[in-house]
């Protein structure tokens, strides 16, 4: 009968397991790199709540990446877990209690941040937001301009099609902000076309699978003389022989695996749009030059470009590249890694 | 138990009683130690451990102990509640519906109407629990899924928000964030030694400790297990309100898309580590609420020991078991030995 004893052992117990997990990786987080002497080095925090999306694992490779290349950078700690709102607010406070330089966040919630980005400003950390904005003015903001990605795309699909004809509307998440914002710039497109119409609206929630279905019944039930879609592209694509439908001109986003079929499918033509998750890259290249005393404007849209000539796909085009990833990884001028650097995805030590 | 009982009694009696003493509190005692020696070991990987870091931890902690402690009296009582988290997203949900820049007094009249709203819908499941006889683990997984719907249904989209004075009650601020530990540790005590002492006290409390470890004999001695049981889960609905207020006054924007079975499985593990018997009749809140900090408590320390938090889940599952096995191995060294 001696529990008491045996309770003792059982915490003891616990407590070895706790400090061997630590020791285990301890080892890694120790195993930082020589800065040049006389220069400062940097902590970066990292807070991402979605994951298994391929956009976002881009995203922080990017980040990775940037800080590796910038030489300066010693630690990359990395709060990337799919959580709720408090969930991803206790990330940050963590990351400020760890004492990091500077905090880059891709908020899940345009309102529900403030609080804590005012107090880490507060204790001294660079706030950049990446992606989705916050109202908060304490943070800088690095995010892909959407208005203008919906706008680019849609002016050259209806100039395509010589300001005629039937076209179907694929968009992204009904609410969402990036949606919400490429819906302000298809419809200021649209206005100077009154030749186009709008024969399919549909909602692809940014699912391949699910675009895919859509496209499908749109593609045996109307007749169109063209697709917009909200980056669900190369899944589009294949309903045409499925459909066994011709192909028309389609606007898509800088997947790897749509700019293939551009380059590679006779009788395709199309667009893609920027719309680079590097843009974590851009947002550490911007919180290493705060940090290192330049001057950076607060807010930093980075505007898409339309990739249609063969030659421009071709030069972006990654061979073998994961499905679901951008080729368009280098953001001039902020970056400064290679495209390799991404696809490697190790940062500082690793 | 004959032998054991000569053995001791031949023994002195301050002895006895400190044995006695360790046997019922050694698992509460040890994890508090943990929890005290994991937060001084956490103060000393990072920089500085001020209030800011001791009221984040408690902050964020309340959800977890009320949702744990929800889960315990089921546990105790000889039931399961998988639906706990599904029922905290619905009343933050509804909270942020009705509470959105509501003054304080307002705020806490309408937490009174949904904390007896939430005990009386827990109150039904645990009815039907005990009277269908259909097993606790599938009822309560219909009511996940319920309250899950009816959440979207209050709450189709983010939104809503909560009371300044509300948010100060839970997190000692009216941003959610900030330097003053002390409202929220009240928060916590009040309810969980009102509830400690109900359970360990009076005759209805300590009711649930017989339903829960042997039904029948507590029938015979005359305790209506029907109705406990549907106290145990209305006593639980209760505590699930106040994870969910204490959710919305941090996050200050309710969000009905919270996926509500993994908050439950938090709970469950915390009970576990809380040393609550999950076959009922066994435990104590009070070890309960460290081991729900504690388990809270495991993103912040791996993270500043530069552990991803994806592999800090197999560490945290991986110690789980190794509790669960080590608890299991005590209990039948007991056995064997009596």
């Amino acid at each position: 009968m001696n529990t008491w004893t045996t309770h003792a052992r059982v915490v003891l117990l616990t407590l070895v397991v706790a400090l061997v997990g630590a020791a285990c990786s301890s080892d890694d987080s120790t195993d930082t790199i020589a800065a040049p002497a006389g220069q400062e080095t940097f902590t970066i925090g990292v807070s991402n709540n979605v994951v298994g999306n391929s956009w976002r694992e881009q995203m922080i490779c990017a980040i990775k990446a940037e800080a590796k290349a910038r030489g300066n950078v010693d630690q990359v700690i990395l709060l990337n877990r799919d959580t709720d709102t408090a969930g991803q607010i206790s990330d940050i406070t963590s990351l400020i209690s760890q004492g990091v330089d500077a905090i880059i966040l891709n908020p899940g919630d345009p309102e529900a941040f403030n609080a804590v980005i005012e107090e880490a400003v507060a204790q001294g950390i660079v706030v950049v937001v990446v992606d989705n904005g916050v109202t908060t003015d304490a943070a800088y903001l690095v995010s892909n301009d959407q208005v203008a990605y919906g706008e680019l795309g849609a002016r050259w699909l209806f100039e395509e099609l010589g300001g005629q004809g039937n076209v179907a509307y694929m968009r992204g998440i009904d609410g969402v902000g990036a949606d919400t914002d490429r819906d302000t710039g298809f419809q200021a497109a649209l206005a100077d076309f009154p030749g186009i119409t709008i024969v399919s609206e549909v909602f692809t929630d940014w699912s391949p699978t699910t675009g895919a279905q859509q496209a499908l019944e749109i593609l045996t039930t109307k007749d169109i003389d063209g697709i917009w879609t909200s980056g669900i592209d190369y899944s589009v694509v294949e309903q045409f022989p499925v459909a066994g439908v011709d192909y028309v001109p389609i606007v898509g986003a800088d997947n790897n695996a749509f700019i293939g079929q551009l380059l590679n499918t006779a009788g395709l033509t199309g667009v893609a749009i920027t719309n680079p998750p590097s843009v974590g890259g851009a947002g550490a290249a911007v919180a290493l030059d705060i940090l290192e005393g330049k001057t950076v404007s607060k807010r930093t849209l980075l505007t898409p470009a339309a990739i249609v000539d063969k030659a421009d796909l071709e030069a972006v085009y990654v061979e073998g590249l994961t499905e679901g990833w951008s080729s368009y990884m280098e953001i001039e001028p902020y970056t400064t890694y290679t495209s390799a650097d991404v696809i490697a995805c190790k940062g500082p030590g690793e | 138990m004959t032998a054991v009982n000569t053995t001791v009694e031949a023994k002195s009696a301050p002895t006895r009683s400190w044995r006695r003493w360790a046997q019922r509190h050694g698992w509460t005692v040890g994890i508090w130690m943990l929890l005290v020696f994991l937060v001084v070991w956490y103060s000393t990987l990072i920089p500085r451990f001020g209030g800011f870091q001791f009221s984040t931890i408690i902050n964020g902690g309340t959800a977890w102990i009320f949702l744990a402690a929800a889960q315990a009296v089921v546990v105790i009582a000889g039931g399961l509640d998988l639906g706990v988290g599904g029922l905290l997203v619905l009343t933050s949900a509804t909270a942020a519906q009705f509470m959105d820049g509501q003054p304080l007094a307002v705020a806490v009249v309408m937490a009174v109407v949904i904390l007896i709203g939430s005990a009386i819908l827990n109150g039904i499941v645990g009815w039907v629990v005990a009277v269908s006889k259909v097993p606790d683990i599938v009822v309560t997984l219909g009511s996940l899924y319920i309250y899950q719907g009816l959440a979207l249904m209050m709450l189709p989209k983010v939104g809503g928000g909560s009371s300044d004075g509300f948010r100060w009650l839970f997190t000692g601020s009216a941003t959610g964030i900030g330097t003053n530990p002390w409202p929220a540790v009240v928060m916590i005590t009040v309810p969980i030694a009102v509830a400690a002492w109900w359970m360990g006290r009076t005759p209805s409390g300590l009711s649930l400790y017989a339903v829960g470890s042997d039904e029948t004999a507590a029938f015979l001695s005359g305790v209506n297990a029907v109705r406990t049981k549907i106290v145990s889960y209305a006593v639980a609905g209760a505590f699930v309100a106040i994870a969910g207020f204490s959710t919305l006054a941090i996050a200050g924007v309710g969000n009905a898309t919270t996926e509500g079975g993994t908050l439950t499985l938090n709970s469950v593990a915390a009970v576990v580590l809380g040393g609550v018997v999950l076959t009922g009749g066994a435990g104590s809140l009070v070890a309960v609420v460290p081991a729900a900090l504690i388990l809270f408590f495991f993103n912040p320390i791996l993270s500043a020991l530069g552990v991803n938090p994806n592999q800090a889940q197999v560490i945290q599952g991986v110690l789980l078991v190794f509790v669960m096995a080590i608890a299991g191995l005590i209990e039948l060294r007991r056995r064997r030995r009596s």
